[in-house]
């Protein structure tokens, strides 16, 4: 191998001089014969010739010798690549149709590779990263997922296990920070001084966080994030020892992150435990049912997830016994360990596998269609590469030749296909982000690249390969004999078999994208059970350090409602602790609380009720227009000095009391300490989705509790042009407030479906692709087919065939392969559309409508492909032809 | 000249040049010159196999090449045997004979 290699090469060098040797050579041999010949007899004209036949084909001959020397690897490649960019600029129609349908092929698929890859495959930029563990506390009985740890909790669970290296603590807070020009809200990653010895992350400047760091009463240290520094401190190379007032305390800045991709989430400063007023609180510290902070976790070299699973159910176990009242048995409480980067993508994963398939199929619909013109473009070579295997060619070589022109095509495609890929991958970004925190880490690299090329290669040795696929062709034919046979009915087989997979594959997709359509349609017919027209939401934080008891929070409420209603073009406002469709409350879930019933004790095997809870000040079912069903909505009367009041939703009504009223009813949150009256009951509202199921749902007056961080304003005009004014009067009368957010109520309806909608747009994208190409597919085809059977059809007409006939003759043959195809697409419609039942609302995989409609639709544009073709056939003039 | 000219056994030819080749280098004319002779015009050398045959042989290394002056006075490229040809020559000669008389021995059996 090594060898043919290094003579190879040599003889690239040496190429001329041996070309001349060997010419030499030969001319020699031919020299003697002819002298031979000329002391026979034969004169020097007859010798010559005679001596010519007796040794037969030179070119061939020398051609032989070549390949052995091992010239021909690499001098053929080049004979190979030039001939080929000459054909293909001699075909330019042929070679532009072929790139641009497989660069759209090919760009698909690598724009989703490299989401995948960014996502799915690479692993965790983390120093073994296979390590990382998140730790999730469940309460199965109470459908809670992940319910958080407390600090006693997290405690118990480092001191008791085996399993783990160390664990580490994360939770994610806002706070404002102040120091700087405007109050900045910054979004803070509270966290152990472990974190990041545990991830393994170095500081590119100063320092991460030292044990003593967060012990209690220690000064309060902050580290920024890359991003965050780069942004909002112009990348200061003196930012660290810079002291900042956070929650009433000055905040020096130790260390600054490089740039990596955060998890669990994107922050811009992180703070030890001791700093967080909430978490350093001596109710976080000691209560063990105060849980809130994230586990991560770094497994010992010699366990498994597995083993470390069943030793935490264990210690869970223990504790469940040890404090029966923190862990009530009917909430079934339990620990689990997940593989970090598995936790990090599972939502990912069926909407970007969907997408995988669907750009797959994308790119086996262009290759069929390619193969199609290549089998077209071969037909009409048959007689060029007769010539050139009598000339000399060997078989192998002319194969080498197709596959050479064909992988140049596959390679140019290839190379717009990144361009077209790396001009989407932004949006494909945006995209994957609604689903992984992973998304900041995809980028069109080396392996991206690599994928590309791998890719273009197979796709061209296919399609350069396929003469061979052919049992009985005639190109194979061409090659033996030398001869050129005109056999175009036997191709037209393997063309007809091309179309009806183009035609299946097509359907598939067309489906995919139908029922992905479909839902959409269903759920934007979903009423919020709200009326989001002209209202704003808008997030304020006001520097919650300055207000300290409820009266005070009171009076900014009062404040802010006041000036806020007193602005032109509004009609009403209220403060919320959470409004509908928010993608914040959307990514916690339900605020459950449990709660009892007055004369209603629960057992202990019984689930313990719970409730979606919100406070809203008075005015927010008015504000936004949600319905009172019966009963009373809240009045101001509603505050600290009156008994406590709420109102409850439908959903709680029905489930909770069934026929009876419930308007007079009491129930509790602590336990029977304090009772609360219902006072109304209000319609059910999607608050988390409008593809969710309504939650039970207790509303209570603000003004008899506190904490709304969010600001509901329905205006008389479009609410969009009040954001300004607005924004400016709450810095009025708050400077120290941050609001970061400013949205309309229907902008945040449009955006709780983004995810559903992005995934329609580009499924619908890539099957709209796939049809285009099937249907120029089609036309192909059907316009070779007739031309190939022009005099046939040209015989039938002088015959008395009539137009009509004909129309009818070629129709026929296309719809017949195009419903072949599409029996096939149906039957593997109905098995692989289920796999994407989790991206469905309200209809099955296998709905009727859909797969009713797409077949028509397909038909329809079929028939109108087979149409121009078969229509140009029934305009045939027979005398005309007939004469050729 | 009247007998019938046979074709070469597969595999017989680089058998037959190693052979040529052991008595003197030779030129490609030459040795299809020798072997029809040798072979009172039995076997005759298609040309269109032999030069193949001969590169082939002198890439394994049995033979190497050099050109020289011709008994006409020409420039020819001459071959001869290397010593790993010499090797190779005693091999198959007597692969060769074990063939021919086991062929033999089984024409023989009545």
């Amino acid at each position: 191998m090594l060898n043919s290699l290094i003579s190879g090469l040599r003889s690239l060098f040496y190429k001329e001089n041996q070309e001349r040797e060997l010419d030499a050579e030969l001319r020699f041999h031919l020299e003697c014969q002819i002298e031979e010949n000329i002391r026979k007899g034969m004169n020097r004209t007859e010798a010559e010739l005679a001596a010519k036949k007796t040794f037969g084909n030179i070119t061939s001959v020398k051609e032989k010798c070549r390949e052995i020397r091992g010239i021909s690897l690499f001098e053929d490649l080049w004979q190979d690549i030039c001939y080929g960019f000459k054909l293909l600029k001699k075909n330019y129609i042929y070679s532009l149709i072929v790139i641009l349908t497989l660069a759209l092929g090919i760009g698909a698929n690598s724009a989703i590779f490299s989401v995948i890859y960014g996502v799915l495959l690479r692993p965790l930029p983390y120093e073994k990263s296979n390590d990382l563990i998140y730790l999730k506390q469940q309460a199965p009985l109470l459908q809670i997922d992940n319910i958080g740890f407390s600090v006693k909790d997290l405690e118990d669970y480092r001191k008791t296990n085996h399993s783990l290296i160390d664990i580490a603590e994360h939770h994610s807070m806002t706070f404002i920070l102040l120091g700087r020009e405007q109050a900045e809200q910054v979004r803070t990653s509270v966290v152990s001084a472990n974190f990041f010895d545990l991830l393994g992350v170095k500081p590119l400047m100063g320092r991460t966080f030292l044990p003593d760091d967060e012990k209690h009463g220690a000064e309060a240290v902050l580290i920024l994030s890359y991003n965050y520094w780069q942004k909002n401190h112009n990348k200061d190379k003196n930012i660290i020892g810079k002291v900042f007032q956070m929650n009433d305390r000055p905040h020096r800045v130790i260390g600054v992150l490089p740039s990596i991709p955060e998890y669990p989430v994107e922050c811009d400063v992180y703070m030890p435990t001791s700093a967080c007023p909430t978490r350093s609180s001596k109710n976080t510290i000691e209560n063990r049912s105060a849980r809130m902070v994230n586990l991560f976790g770094r497994l010992k070299s010699d366990i498994t997830v597995k083993q470390a699973n069943s030793e935490f159910k264990t210690i869970a176990a223990n504790l469940e016994k040890e404090y029966p009242e923190a862990y009530p048995k009917n909430s079934g409480f339990t620990t689990s360990l997940t593989e970090l980067h598995q936790e990090l993508t599972e939502q990912a994963r069926p909407t970007l596998l969907i997408l995988l398939t669907t750009t797959g199929f994308v790119l086996l619909i262009a290759c069929a269609n390619v193969a199609n013109l290549a089998l077209a473009r071969l037909m009409s070579r048959e007689k060029e590469i007769a010539v050139r295997k009598a000339l000399g060619a060997s078989k192998s070589r002319l194969i080498r030749q197709l596959i050479t022109e064909s992988i140049i095509l596959t390679t140019l495609a290839g190379l717009l296909g990144l361009v077209l890929a790396s001009s989407g991958l932004h949006l494909l970004i945006d995209f994957a982000s609604r689903f992984t925190s992973r998304a900041s880490e995809i980028q069109l690299d080396s392996s991206v690249l690599i994928f590309t090329f791998v890719v273009s290669l197979v796709t061209g040795i296919l399609f350069g390969l396929l003469p061979a696929f052919l049992p009985e062709n005639s190109l194979m034919k061409a090659l033996k004999d030398g001869s050129a046979a005109n056999s175009a009915i036997r191709w037209q087989k393997l063309r007809g078999a091309l179309l009806v997979a183009q035609v299946s594959f097509c359907f598939v997709l067309l489906i995919g994208a139908g029922l992905m359509i479909h839902s959409l349609v269903k759920l934007q017919q979903v009423s919020p059970g709200f009326n989001p027209e002209n209202v704003l939401a808008i997030r304020i934080r006001p520097n919650w350090s300055k207000y300290t008891t409820t009266p005070d929070y009171h009076l900014l409420y009062q404040r802010i409602l006041d000036k806020v209603k007193n602005q032109p073009g509004i009609s009403s406002a209220a403060l919320a602790s959470t409004y509908p469709l928010d993608k914040i409350s959307i990514n916690f879930g339900p605020a459950n609380q449990t709660f009892s019933i007055e004369n209603h004790p629960t057992s202990t095997t019984e689930a313990i009720p719970q409730v979606d809870t919100r406070l809203v000040s008075t005015d927010y079912f008015q504000t936004i227009e949600l319905l009172l069903v019966t009963g009373r909505v809240f009045a101001d009367s509603d505050n600290l000095d009156s008994p406590k009041v709420a109102i409850i939703n439908r959903s709680l009504a029905q489930h909770r009391w069934q026929t009876q009223d419930p308007i007079g009813k009491r129930l509790s949150l602590d336990d029977g300490k304090t009772w609360i009256t219902i006072v109304g009951i209000v319609g059910n509202v999607k608050q988390y989705g409008l593809n969710k199921d309504y939650v039970d749902e207790l509303y209570l007056p603000l003004m008899q509790y506190s904490g709304a961080g969010n600001l509901l304003v329905r205006t008389r005009i479009e609410p969009a042009n009040l954001k300004r004014e607005l924004q400016k009067a709450l810095y009025e009368l708050e400077p120290e407030m941050a609001i970061p957010e400013i949205e309309t109520m229907q902008a945040v309806v449009s955006e709780s479906m983004a995810s559903p909608r992005l995934t329609t747009i580009l499924l619908a994208i890539f099957a709209s692709l796939a049809l285009l190409i099937t249907i120029t597919g089609i036309v192909g085809v059907m316009a070779l087919m007739v031309t190939q059977r022009k005099q046939e059809i040209a015989i039938r007409m002088a015959l008395g065939a009539t137009q009509h006939n004909i129309l009818w003759l070629i129709l026929r043959k296309g719809i017949f392969l195009v419903a072949i195809g599409l029996s096939i697409g149906v039957a593997v419609s109905v098995v692989l559309t289920r796999l994407m039942s989790s991206l469905l609302f309200a209809i099955e995989p296998t709905d009727p409508i859909t797969f009713f409609t797409v077949s028509f639709l397909l038909i329809i544009f079929a028939i109108l492909a087979c149409f121009v073709p078969a229509h140009r056939a029934s305009l045939t003039d027979p005398m005309k032809v007939l004469k050729e | 000249m009247s007998k019938q000219k046979r074709e070469l056994l597969q595999g017989t030819l680089d058998l037959l040049i190693l052979k040529t080749l052991a008595l003197e280098p030779m030129h490609g004319w030459g040795i299809s010159q020798r072997i029809e002779q040798v072979s009172k015009g039995i076997l005759s050398i298609n040309q269109g196999s032999l030069y193949p045959a001969l590169h082939r042989l002198e890439k394994q290394g049995w033979i190497s090449s050099e050109w020289g002056s011709s008994e006409n006075n020409r420039q020819a490229k001459y071959y001869q045997l290397t010593l790993t040809g010499k090797e190779q020559l005693a091999e198959e000669t007597e692969n060769w004979e074990q063939i021919a008389t086991a062929v033999t021995l089984i024409l023989q059996t009545n």
